[in-house]
């Protein structure tokens, strides 16, 4: 099974690595104007192109491609004048912080408010559920985010503004592991934890705001899909009371369902963080690949598209193997 | 109100710190050999000095605040004397060989910015042979190109000619990058900021530096912080976690105007705004007709646009010289007129319904700009199929020859009036590229005039060779050029001695106190 998984991963990610590198090459931009400027001579326009590669033929500018990526070279940014790789080890995890957070704090959310819409469908709690779920879905995230910046940081002033740090610790912390949460803590100044706590309460829970809904809604369907199951019948029958049904006996039965919806949700907010990532001026890999593609920055494009694509697939690969282990039927 | 941060005063806040919003996702290099964008120019006059820069106060005088106390001027070459006290910020002093190796440097590496050095006739293979020290505090410039020293001294004074400490870069050379690399995100300079750190779309922090030419500056941090989206700069400095806040939206400058805490600043800038016909557009011939290029510049409603549209974010221009810059030519004789431009259509056979495509940049305030036009041409007949796209996209157009109109803007990349008019007023058909190379407008008078304007040797001649130049380019030319932009910023009301002048580079941090 692990030997198909990972057969499986290397195919998803050869053919990710395929289309991206198909569709920059069909991009209407020229990455060689992008380098030597609108005004290069056409000898050097030329000679920016040869350095490029892109006087060779697609199979073999692919090729070079795909060697480099093999070996951990994802070429260099064009827009930040550094190699890709060094880009993506410095903004990815600040993502992956921004998103664990978000999907811990919804998945808690989410799960509990699903357990007692379920107990008590269409009463006050399973109301609120909906008008949630709506909610999330609807609503800008950036409007959203604005709002809750003007009120809470500008106004009430109970959080921590834009950025991942006050400016006192930003520029002088250093962030050998890219998670603020940890460095601010390494750093040992005092307040320099506090600090990064108070930037990411709000933009944590803005994620988890747009992730709960979901997470919620779909719980508490598989655990109404189970209410009339025989399973069910027996352990009302036998006296347990609704909340030790639903805890021990019908959520362990979805257990599945909640895994692979907990799995997508978690890949969607890593890659979709882009306007929490803008609003907050905080770093990320769905800024940098924002950014990256409004300056048609091809290897940035490349390199940042990879890492999401191999999130996905190695997400979704490991959350088939847990679902597997939990129940074999599948 | 005070900056606050959860009990921590935030640098917004504090007096020797300046917090500067704006975004930084522009910047490919802090190299002065290859940065070319808006924030890494504003960058490269708080920390690299030229042998000559413009004066902040009065930038026609060059001579004051760069590294050298005087020169000489012969024709084809320029002697200049270094300041005997110059120092980098880590202490070497700046000697001729640094500067001949900077500018070599510059020209060998052939980044973007190098074409600016090779409008003296310097390549690679013969910059060695312009560049001569003369004694431990002279240094000769000679150049092969034919022009005239005012026009070789103002190409001295672009950020590309910024003098690096030879043996700080070499140290940190790899694979005889010549530093490039490391410059990347350090500095090794001698203007009045050091860097401290710099991290891509986050943050570039600067450090006074205590050797600094002049007087030292009143701060001793500035920290420009990168914030993408407007509405939250904007957050930022009402706040007062900055204490400057740049690019914001027409709309909310105008929400800010009477604010308590905060002030408006104005400066005009070099970046002008223009409309172009490419005229070897074999889908629609028209393009080349001058009678389209004469309606067209009575189908523009410049006021409107500037003040009403863009809320004053914009002048009326007409010329390619922005006003303030040496030799510009400021009338304006062109206003909406749409009778006239009929007229002008119908005397030339052009009123039975021309449609063409216009390329734009898919960001404010372009299509804004390209709405208001789609009105006033339809309003003469001509129909405009709007065509908003990314920057790269339009550029790779524009340069491959498809675009039919474009709508487009041209800051000036050094100080002289040669920059724009070998863009607007130069085809020499011989590769090399300029705006009417791309608008295929064949002009061979023209052109001799541009190059006999950056020849002569006297100033004051000069100035009068490009202002007939604008006039012709303004009478009848496949552009329409438009607007000028004012570059406007929110301070906080306590901030003090911020100078900006016309060009990108000209942002002056140094005397700033708050």
């Amino acid at each position: 099974m692990l030997l198909r998984s990972t057969a499986t991963l290397a195919v998803t990610l050869g053919a990710l690595l395929c289309v991206t590198f198909a569709l920059s090459a069909l991009s209407p931009v020229d990455p060689a104007v992008k380098l030597v400027g609108e005004h290069a001579s056409a000898a050097s326009y030329e000679q920016a192109r040869h350095h490029l590669g892109l006087d060779l033929g697609w199979p073999r500018r692919l090729e070079r491609y795909a060697v480099g990526v093999l070996h951990g070279d994802f070429g260099v940014s064009q827009s930040t004048g550094a190699p890709v790789a060094e880009d993506l080890r410095r903004v990815f995890p600040a993502t992956l912080e921004l998103a664990t957070l978000a999907m811990a704090a919804s998945t808690v959310l989410g799960l509990a408010l699903a357990l007692v819409s379920a107990a008590r469908p269409g009463g006050a709690t399973d109301s609120l559920l909906r008008v949630l779920s709506l909610a999330g879905n609807s609503l800008p995230i950036f409007w959203l985010g604005l709002l809750a910046l003007y009120l809470f940081y500008a106004r009430l002033q109970w959080v921590g503004g834009p950025g991942r740090l006050d400016d006192a610790y930003e520029y002088t912390i250093d962030m050998p592991s890219g998670l603020v949460l940890v460095d601010a803590w390494r750093s040992g100044l005092q307040g320099a934890f506090a600090s990064a706590v108070s930037h990411l309460v709000l933009p944590v829970l803005l994620l988890a705001a747009y992730a709960v809904g979901n997470i919620a809604r779909l719980t508490r369907a598989a655990l109404l899909a189970e209410a009339g199951k025989e399973y069910v019948l027996l352990a009302r029958a036998t006296g347990a009371g609704v909340w030790n049904v639903l805890l021990r006996h019908m959520l362990p039965a979805t257990a599945s369902l909640v895994l692979t919806t907990l799995a997508l949700t978690y890949t969607n907010l890593l890659q979709g963080a882009v306007l929490v990532e803008t609003v907050f001026a905080r770093p990320g890999i769905g800024r940098y690949l924002t950014t990256a593609l409004f300056a048609a920055d091809t290897p940035a494009i490349l390199g940042s598209t990879l890492l999401i694509g191999a999130c996905f697939v190695l997400i979704n690969s490991a959350t088939d193997l847990v679902v597997r282990l939990l129940d074999p039927r599948t | 109100m005070a900056g606050w941060c959860l009990g921590t005063p935030c640098l917004g806040g504090t007096p020797q710190v300046l917090v500067v919003a704006q975004s930084l996702d522009d910047i490919v290099s802090l190299d002065p050999a290859e940065g070319y964008e808006l924030s890494s120019m504003q960058a490269f006059t708080s920390l690299y000095q030229r042998l000559v820069q413009p004066d902040p106060d009065q930038p026609e005088d060059i001579g004051r605040t760069g590294l050298a106390t005087r020169w000489t001027a012969e024709p084809g070459s320029l002697e200049f004397e270094l300041r005997p006290d110059a120092v980098f910020a880590n202490g070497h002093p700046v000697r001729p060989e640094d500067v001949i190796w900077s500018l070599s440097r510059a020209v060998k590496l052939n980044l973007s910015p190098a074409f600016i050095l090779n409008g003296l006739g310097w390549t690679a293979a013969t910059v060695g042979e312009h560049l001569q020290k003369i004694d431990e505090h002279h240094v000769r410039v000679t150049w092969s190109a034919p022009v005239g020293p005012s026009f070789a001294l103002n190409v001295l004074g672009a950020t590309v000619a910024s003098i690096i400490d030879e043996r700080e870069a070499e140290s940190h050379a790899k694979g005889g990058d010549l530093g490039n690399r490391w410059l990347h995100d350090h500095s090794a300079g001698s203007g009045p900021f050091r860097i401290r750190r710099y991290i891509p779309h986050e943050a570039l922090v600067l450090d006074a530096n205590p050797l600094s030419p002049g007087d030292v500056p009143k701060l001793k941090t500035i920290v420009f912080r990168s914030v993408p989206d407007a509405a939250t700069r904007e957050l930022l400095v009402r706040v007062g976690d900055a204490d400057i806040a740049r690019d914001l939206g027409p709309d909310q400058y105008a929400g800010l105007r009477d604010r308590p805490g905060l002030q408006l600043r104005q400066f005009p800038s070099a970046a002008v705004h223009y409309l172009m016909f490419n005229t070897v557009n074999a889908a629609v011939p028209q393009l080349s007709n001058p009678a389209l290029w004469e309606a067209a510049r009575w189908l523009i409603d410049y006021r409107g646009i500037a003040h009403q549209l863009l809320r004053d974010q914009f002048q009326v221009h007409q010329a390619f010289l922005a006003t303030g810059f040496p030799g510009a030519l400021d009338d304006t004789p062109y206003r909406l007129d749409i009778v006239r431009a009929r007229s002008i259509l119908h005397a030339a056979g052009l009123d039975h319904g021309l449609t063409m495509t216009l390329d734009v940049f898919n960001q404010a305030p372009f299509t804004e700009i390209a709405q208001s036009l789609q009105a006033t041409f339809a309003a003469a007949g001509i129909r405009l199929e709007v065509q908003p796209a990314l920057t790269g996209e339009v550029y790779t157009r524009v340069r491959s020859h498809s675009v039919q109109a474009v709508w487009l803007y041209w800051i000036p990349d050094y100080f002289d009036a040669h920059s724009s008019a070998s863009a607007f007023a130069l085809n020499l058909n011989d590769g090399t590229t300029s705006i009417a190379e791309r608008a295929g407008w064949q002009i061979p008078q023209l052109s001799a005039l541009t190059l006999a304007a950056v020849r002569e040797q006297d100033a004051g001649r000069r100035l009068e060779l490009y202002r007939r130049i604008q006039t012709e380019v303004q009478r009848s030319s496949p552009f329409v050029i438009a607007l000028q932009e004012r570059s406007q910023l929110v301070m906080r009301a306590n901030v003090r001695g911020y100078r900006q002048g016309l060009n990108a580079d000209m942002v002056y941090y140094d005397q700033v106190t708050k």
